[in-house]
């Protein structure tokens, strides 16, 4: 009797893998939850934002650990090593230039977010708990940025840190602890950078995992919210799995994101200024430009004296930081529609334009400096 | 049949072309600038346009194609996205260094009055500091221009509607419930074959990634003025044969009469020493040598 191999039921050795660790694991269940998820009216390039922010925050991790094999965190070698990497680590500015941009990339993805989700009212009942913690993730992406800022430790370093730690000292109650601990002394130095490091490497990071891990959790819990507009029938006809329209679109967007980050480093790679000194010298001190319009508004006439910079630097920002916070309890009517919504919409215009405003105006300002 | 106008047409085709085809000019623009060159000028840019060109007319056809059945339930006839294309890149070439110059003119004059407005107020109305100033110049001279590129681009975007319109015109009209309409351009989009679309995704990423590896400068383009490389490369010296052996030569023939001098000394010296004379040993010789380290001292 010929015998013939049973080529049907015969499994490869790829499904066999497979099968093991999903027999122990359960990983068909996890793939099939992570990929099934319904999208009400569906994909959207407008709901990219949210994996571009986790896809450029992976990419701001592996940079900045392969940076770490290089960078020393003290004052006497942070400068030196930054320039090190620049010119003598293989790939080491391509490396600095695309962790620099990627940190802008970040910022600009967090309002691009946000503004998402305010304009599609997706912050409304019963997704309160995901905007919140979603503020609180663009603190942590801001705090990125400023403690980031500090560690080449050059003049453009060590005055905006200056600068930054200055105005925070000007909060009410905590202000004076707050640049105390993080200055570790009367002018940034050893004590300054060794925290910042520490802050910038290894709670932010773990902090950033564990928030976006809960972001994560409370957006599948609700599910997404969908368009703000359209018939039930239309968004009914349109609804679709996460997989493969919305993965499709999240994965041209994180190219995308990849492509331009990558592009601004060739285009204006990281250069270094002279080393710090508590001598600013012909330097003019300035913060990471998306803080240009806030450092441009303290210097109107309004926020001059002291009550005056209390109110552009603390109580202003502050003040708008809780009324998004709140946002959810205030506005509780369940009309998503933006177009219905015009107090959202031209307050939105109005914050984006004076944003857009100050900031070319503090370029503009600089030519007055020189 | 449903109507759209020309305007809101225009802006609703060109809106998910610029964005389709954005992705594709950017792989081009960062292989370009791995290899050097600038996408926005020489050899860069003429390279980059003549690559868009393709891409522009797939994206046009694939957008315009979708939004004509979306939003107006019609097919559009075969070879549309060309024609609509070259119909469009000729409007674009007569209307874009039009706008440009009308956008220059006025952004040159409203910058000129601003200015003259800021220094009448000035003079005579109130004390305007540095960072209010260049605020309010910015706002006088900014609205007026954005406001002026609005509604020129609003002519382009109503250009391009008309364009579209004419084919409309000559469209197949395609009945349907909104369901079948959404999965017909919806087919149009995302190719059936999920394994093979991966595959080539992966593969396409996988080639980029290399070349864009290879073209990749190893150390940065831009070195700091003052920066001391660490590594200083050893200057290597040009080899010349001939001038090796007179140097050898040279050498072995100074040996040669060193060896001949030393043993004739050797020999006068044996000569002396049978005829009894004194052989005297200068304290010098021995200063600055170390006596080797006597083993028995370390313990061995």
């Amino acid at each position: 009797m010929n015998w013939k191999p049973d080529t049907v039921n015969q499994a490869t050795a790829f499904e066999k893998v497979v099968d093991f660790i999903d027999e122990r694991v359960g990983l068909k269940t996890v793939q099939a939850k992570m990929l099934n998820e319904p999208v009400p009216g569906g994909s959207r390039w407008a709901y990219a934002f949210g994996s571009c922010l986790l896809f450029i925050f992976i990419l701001q991790a592996v940079t900045g650990i392969l940076l770490m094999f290089y960078y020393v965190p003290s004052t006497d070698h942070a400068y030196a090593s930054t320039q090190y990497i620049l010119h003598e680590v293989d790939y080491g500015w391509f490396l600095l230039s695309y962790h620099f941009w990627g940190s802008s990339a970040m910022v600009v993805m967090v309002f691009a977010h946000m503004s998402q989700v305010f304009l599609w009212g997706a912050y409304k009942r019963p997704r309160e708990l995901i905007w919140l913690v979603g503020l609180a993730l663009f603190g942590i992406v801001m705090a990125f940025g400023f403690t980031g800022y500090l560690l080449p430790w050059d003049q453009r370093a060590f005055w905006a840190t200056t600068v930054g730690v200055e105005i925070m000292d000007k909060t009410p109650v905590i202000g004076d602890f707050l640049s105390r601990f993080l200055k570790g002394g009367p002018t940034p130095g050893q004590m300054t950078i060794s925290r910042f490091f520490v802050i910038h490497v290894m709670i932010l990071p773990a902090t950033l995992m564990g928030l976006a891990s809960l972001h994560l959790f409370l957006f599948r819990k609700a599910g997404p919210a969908g368009p703000f507009r359209g018939s039930p029938e239309e968004i009914k006809a349109k609804t679709d799995y996460f997989f493969p329209r919305q993965i499709w679109k999240d994965i041209i967007a994180m190219a995308s994101v990849f492509l331009i980050v990558a592009s601004l480093a060739f285009i204006e790679p990281v250069e270094l200024l002279e080393k710090a000194t508590p001598d600013p010298g012909d330097y003019h001190p300035e913060p990471e430009w998306y803080f240009l319009f806030l450092f441009q508004l303290l210097r109107l006439k309004i926020f001059g004296g002291e009550f005056g910079q209390f109110l552009g630097t603390i109580a202003i920002p502050g003040a708008f930081m809780e009324l998004l916070a709140a946002l959810p309890f205030i506005d509780r009517h369940p009309n998503r529609d933006i177009f219905k919504r015009p107090v959202a919409l031209v307050s939105w215009i109005v914050v984006m334009l004076g944003i857009l405003i100050f900031t070319v105006s503090a370029i503009l300002n600089r030519e007055f400096l020189d | 049949m449903k109507s759209l106008s020309n305007t809101k047409l225009g802006l609703l085709v060109l809106w998910p072309t610029f964005w389709t085809g954005f992705p594709l000019k950017l792989v081009i623009s960062l292989l370009l600038l791995a290899g050097g060159l600038h996408p926005w000028e020489g050899t860069g840019l003429k390279f980059l346009l003549l690559l868009s060109i393709p891409i522009d007319m797939w994206a046009l056809g694939l957008c315009a194609r979708t939004v004509l059945l979306e939003r107006l339930h019609v097919e559009p006839q075969p070879g549309f996205g060309v024609r609509l294309w070259w119909q469009w890149a000729l409007f674009s070439i007569l209307y874009l260094p039009l706008l440009y110059y009308i956008v220059g003119a006025v952004v040159a004059t409203a910058q000129s009055l601003s200015a003259s407005i800021i220094e009448f107020l000035k003079q005579n109305v109130v004390t305007i500091h540095i960072a209010e100033q260049i605020t309010l110049d910015l706002v006088l001279w900014g609205s007026v221009a954005t406001l002026v590129l609005l509604l020129l681009l609003g002519g382009w975007f109503f250009g391009l509607g008309a364009l579209v319109q004419r084919q409309v015109r000559v469209a197949v009209h395609k009945d349907g419930s909104f369901q079948d309409m959404v999965s017909r351009w919806d087919s149009l989009r995302v190719p059936p074959d999920q394994g093979l679309l991966l595959t080539a995704f992966t593969g396409g990423g996988v080639v980029l990634s290399l070349i864009f590896w290879g073209l990749l400068p190893v150390t940065t383009p831009h070195p700091h003025e003052e920066y001391e490389y660490t590594y200083v490369k050893k200057v290597e010296r040009p080899v010349h044969p001939k001038e090796i052996l007179k140097k050898t030569k040279k050498v072995l023939a100074k040996a040669k009469s060193v060896i001949e001098e030393l043993e004739k000394k050797k020999k006068e010296e044996k000569k002396s020493k049978k005829t009894g004379g004194d052989v005297k040993i200068s304290p010098k010789a021995n200063q600055g040598k170390k006596s080797p380290p006597s083993l028995k001292s370390k313990g061995v």
